[in-house]
């Protein structure tokens, strides 16, 4: 009986080893994945109002999540959209719980601004008010269709933002045009 | 193309400048395009916006956002805390997985034991009352043979038994009134065994007990002697099924001159 169990020994210290070895290699992955997609997510945490120490411990625990996902051998096929879905999901209620106030402009301000726009002299103190009309106008923008331009403006494709915010393709690109035709009529001349 | 076709939405010119236009729409789309400057200068303007809303993005982060050092470092030592605790968890796990199989093999070992004393139990009960059966009842069993010489019976080379049908095996059960539950206790014998010209008959069906001390394998070196007999022609074949028929124990006795069967390596 002990010289069985001491020859499973070697086995179950290899399978050990092994495991070990596919942890830490599982581990350099998430490493190099928050190397590449951290900014990103942060800048689409932001975009929907989350302060950057909160919007930073979302992406933490997105990335945790990750290692875990990875480690039960869950499917690995676009982890982009998955990190942007779980990213989404969080910082929801991450800004549930911390009920922080929204950064947003009120609606009738953005109102008066939309209608009646400054003159534009061309020189690079205006381009820089523009600038700040644009961010002013996308605050303001329904948070779907904000939301929506932010995850285009970190380069997902419109069926990836659709799968992140569970939307359809063709609400996809209709929230997309109508944020742009709202920036345009900040930028045109 | 005529040019009295509408012009394309500004939805159409996102999804051709985002490469998203469907195939269908596709060649319409950039048809339309290479036709149209109006749609052409449309789209320009989209995407003018679309630079607008990049660089007052990236302006508004390029100050805002800490390096990534920091974050990566915290991040690295969270997820070597994780993979300490899930081995603490899966060692836990893997000790409660080994204390359950243990469990579970005691208690089938004890199942098993459990139904084996309760089925040897109800099994000596169906034994004990089951009636011990040596020698057939004569009237219900007279033993029945058919025409055969003495020639044609040593003449058969194949001398082992014909299964019985288990329904013919119920119907001999039923005679001697013994109940179904125990036919195991008993083999359905032929009286008169056929290698002696015994008949394919109910009259010559009775069940003979396995724990009888004058059992089938008794009567059987019995069946064999009394063949050799008849075969090296120092007894008629009639004598013999008689003799078997009558009381097989008397005639057991007679021709091995023994008052008690005899231990079967030996008769053989």
């Amino acid at each position: 009986m002990s010289v069985r169990a001491l020859s499973v020994l070697p086995a179950v210290l290899t399978a050990r080893r092994e495991d070990r070895d596919k942890q830490t290699e599982l581990e350099n992955e998430v490493i190099a994945l928050f190397e590449e997609f951290r900014t990103p997510l942060l800048r689409y945490s932001l975009s929907f109002g989350l302060a950057i120490e909160d919007a930073e411990e979302v992406i933490q625990e997105v990335f945790l999540s990750l290692f875990e996902h990875l480690q039960r051998d869950k499917p690995r096929h676009n982890l982009r959209s998955w990190l942007f879905r779980v990213a989404h999901n969080l910082g929801l209620k991450r800004r549930y719980r911390v009920r922080r106030e929204l950064n947003t402009l009120d609606a009738t301000a953005v109102e008066n601004f939309d209608t009646d726009p400054a003159p534009n002299p061309e020189d690079q103190l205006v381009s820089r008010q523009i600038q700040q009309r644009i961010r002013t106008i996308v605050q303001a923008l329904p948070e779907q269709d904000r939301r929506c331009i932010s995850l285009r403006a970190e380069g997902l494709r419109y069926r990836e933002i659709a799968e992140v915010l569970d939307m359809s393709l063709g609400a996809v690109s209709l929230s997309l045009t109508r944020s742009l035709a709202r920036i345009e009529r900040v930028t045109r001349r | 193309m005529s040019f009295q076709e509408s012009h394309l939405t500004d939805q159409q010119l996102l999804q051709e400048l985002d490469g998203e236009i469907s195939e269908r729409e596709k060649k319409q789309v950039q048809g339309h395009l290479n036709a149209c400057w109006q749609c052409r200068t449309r789209q320009k303007d989209i995407e003018a916006s679309i630079s607008s809303f990049v660089e007052s993005r990236e302006q508004e982060f390029a100050s805002a956002l800490p390096p990534i050092a920091g974050p990566r470092a915290l991040l690295k030592a969270r997820i070597a805390q994780m993979r300490t605790e899930s081995d603490k968890r899966s060692h836990r796990l893997s000790l409660f997985r080994r204390t359950i199989g243990a469990a579970a093999a005691v208690f089938i070992a004890l199942a098993i034991g459990v139904l084996f004393i309760s089925y040897a139990r109800q099994q000596n009960i169906l034994r004990q009352r089951a009636p011990v059966v040596s020698l057939p009842n004569s009237t219900i069993t007279p033993g029945a043979t058919v025409m055969m010489t003495q020639q044609q019976v040593c003449m058969q080379t194949n001398t082992k038994n014909k299964a019985v049908p288990f329904a013919l095996q119920r119907r001999v059960f039923d005679e001697y009134g013994i109940k179904s539950a125990t036919p195991q206790l008993y083999e359905v014998d032929y009286l008169v065994t056929p290698a002696l010209g015994g008949a394919d008959d109910i009259r010559n069906l009775w069940p003979q007990s396995y724990s009888a001390v004058w059992n089938a394998q008794v009567k059987d070196e019995l069946e064999d002697r009394l063949r050799q007999l008849v075969c090296g022609g120092s007894l008629t074949l009639a004598e013999a099924q008689r003799d078997i028929a009558g009381d097989w124990i008397g005639a057991y006795k007679k021709y091995f001159r023994t008052d008690k069967p005899r231990p079967v390596s030996m008769a053989r």
